[in-house]
């Protein structure tokens, strides 16, 4: 049996390790796009703050593929699938032929449709190329925008920051962070970035990138203010890679659609990871795409193993700071009450949110300790009404709730 | 002690550090942590892990 993946991102990677360890003897072929191996995508914040060399970024050691017995073809896009005939055609002209196709091609970073992203000094921070553009335009071009304060904008931000150069966040809400965090926390963070030299601009509409021939020049937002900038970094999301399962005749939706065996609408393909849709969800994040990946790997050799949603980490480290969000953030109305404890100075900010006494939210920034008692109390909508006002005390007990 | 790397995130558990926020000692070996372990950075089990030396 023959099994062929597309894509060498996490869940490719891991799709193919899941595979040799249920059947030593299964051919696994590999395609992958980038000219690079796998490596894990947050390595590549660490490698343009300069905090990793290059020959860390990897995952595994060069030879660890034929070892393994993985046939690795890095470098080469695949031009379709054929379905009816079970076989994929490369960019190149080779015709492989499968027993079962595991789609993992991922996402890839979206654009934003403004005049002048196409310009020079425009860069998403994607893969390990995207990466070694950016780094070589940020030695001769210092000022850089970043497009976007969720976590990956916050990220490259204080990653270039890191290399000396003087950065502006641009942010469309009026906070940073608008999904995980509450106005008051998000000001917090915002302050600590400031402090560390990023400047942040918010409720800004980027409505045009200025430039000319030679490159970037700088922002046109939708108020009429302009920032000069040489550089932007655009961090507005992503977009799964779909074109291969769409033009094949698979259902797609935002990603290409699977079941809860991660089987698409096509006879022996699967997907997993970025690219795929289960349930109307795309997950985007590490341990939905692996869990994705050993799910699918097991079901591509006829076992019968059932994926039902990844329930996400919500433990981050963002500019240094540990951050918890869980539940309702910020509710507010009849039978909500918030409470909130918070030492901006320490970049801390505890708040819990009540639904009739019942916890319905939190945010657990600066610490973690409790972090994960907090969470799991809001995911069983815990009756607190008698302790609240304990439960964000730093010394507070958790073991005490039964 | 070896360190290990996460092959999902890049993380990377040093004995000499353990992992504090997890209830994990300083001196504490890989093979020696809990199995319900995972990657204090983006949740994957153990298994996950490769040495790096």
């Amino acid at each position: 049996m023959n099994v062929l993946i597309i894509g060498n991102g996490l869940a490719g990677t891991l799709a193919a390790k899941s595979l040799r360890e249920l059947d030593p003897d299964l051919g696994i072929e590999v395609l992958g796009e980038e000219r690079h191996p796998y490596y894990p995508r947050p390595n590549l914040i660490e490698y343009v703050a300069g905090r990793l060399p290059l020959e860390k970024i990897f995952a595994f050691p060069e030879e660890w593929a034929a070892r393994q017995g993985i046939t690795l073809r890095l470098g080469e896009k695949v031009a379709r699938i054929l379905p009816a005939e079970k076989k994929v055609e490369t960019a190149a002209g080779a015709v492989l032929s499968y027993d079962a196709l595991l789609i993992a091609t991922g996402a890839r970073a979206a654009l934003p449709p403004v005049p002048g992203v196409d310009k020079k000094g425009v860069f998403v921070l994607r893969t390990l190329d995207d990466a070694h553009d950016l780094i070589a335009y940020l030695e001769g071009h210092r000022r850089v925008a970043v497009l976007g304060g969720g976590l990956l904008g916050l990220e490259i931000a204080r990653a270039i920051r890191g290399r000396g150069a003087d950065v502006e966040v641009i942010e469309f809400f009026d906070r940073l962070l608008p999904r995980q965090l509450d106005p008051a926390a998000a000001a917090i963070l915002r302050a600590q970035f400031e402090k560390t030299g990023i400047s942040v601009r918010l409720r800004a509409t980027t409505k045009e990138i200025l430039g000319d021939s030679g490159g970037v020049r700088g922002l046109r937002f939708e108020s009429g203010e302009t920032l000069g900038t040489e550089a932007v970094v655009i961090a507005a999301g992503i977009k799964p890679e779909i074109g291969l399962a769409a033009d094949a005749g698979l259902q797609i939706g935002r990603g290409v659609l699977v079941d809860d065996r991660m089987k698409t609408s096509g006879p022996g393909i699967f997907a997993a990871g970025d690219a795929a849709e289960h349930r109307g969800r795309i997950y985007g994040i590490i341990p939905a795409a692996f869990e994705q990946a050993r799910v699918a790997a097991a079901n591509m050799l006829g076992q019968d193993k059932p994926y039902g949603g990844t329930v996400p980490f919500n433990t981050l480290k963002v500019a240094g700071l540990y951050l918890t969000s869980a539940g309702e953030i910020d509710a507010e109305g009849p039978g909500f009450e918030s409470l909130v404890h918070s030492d901006p100075a320490a970049g801390l900010y505890k708040k819990i949110v009540l639904q009739d006494g019942r916890l319905a939210g939190a945010i657990w920034m600066g610490t973690k300790k409790g972090a994960a008692e907090i969470s799991r109390l809001v995911a069983l909508k815990r009756d607190v009404g008698t302790i609240k006002q304990a439960l964000l005390e730093d010394d507070f007990d958790f073991t005490e709730i039964p | 002690m070896d360190k290990y790397e996460c092959t999902a995130c890049g993380y990377v558990y040093d004995p000499a550090v353990g992992d504090p926020d997890n209830g994990i000692a300083p001196g504490t070996s890989f093979e020696a942590l809990p199995d319900t372990w995972v990657c204090p950075q983006c949740g994957v089990p153990k298994d996950l892990f490769v040495k790096v030396g």
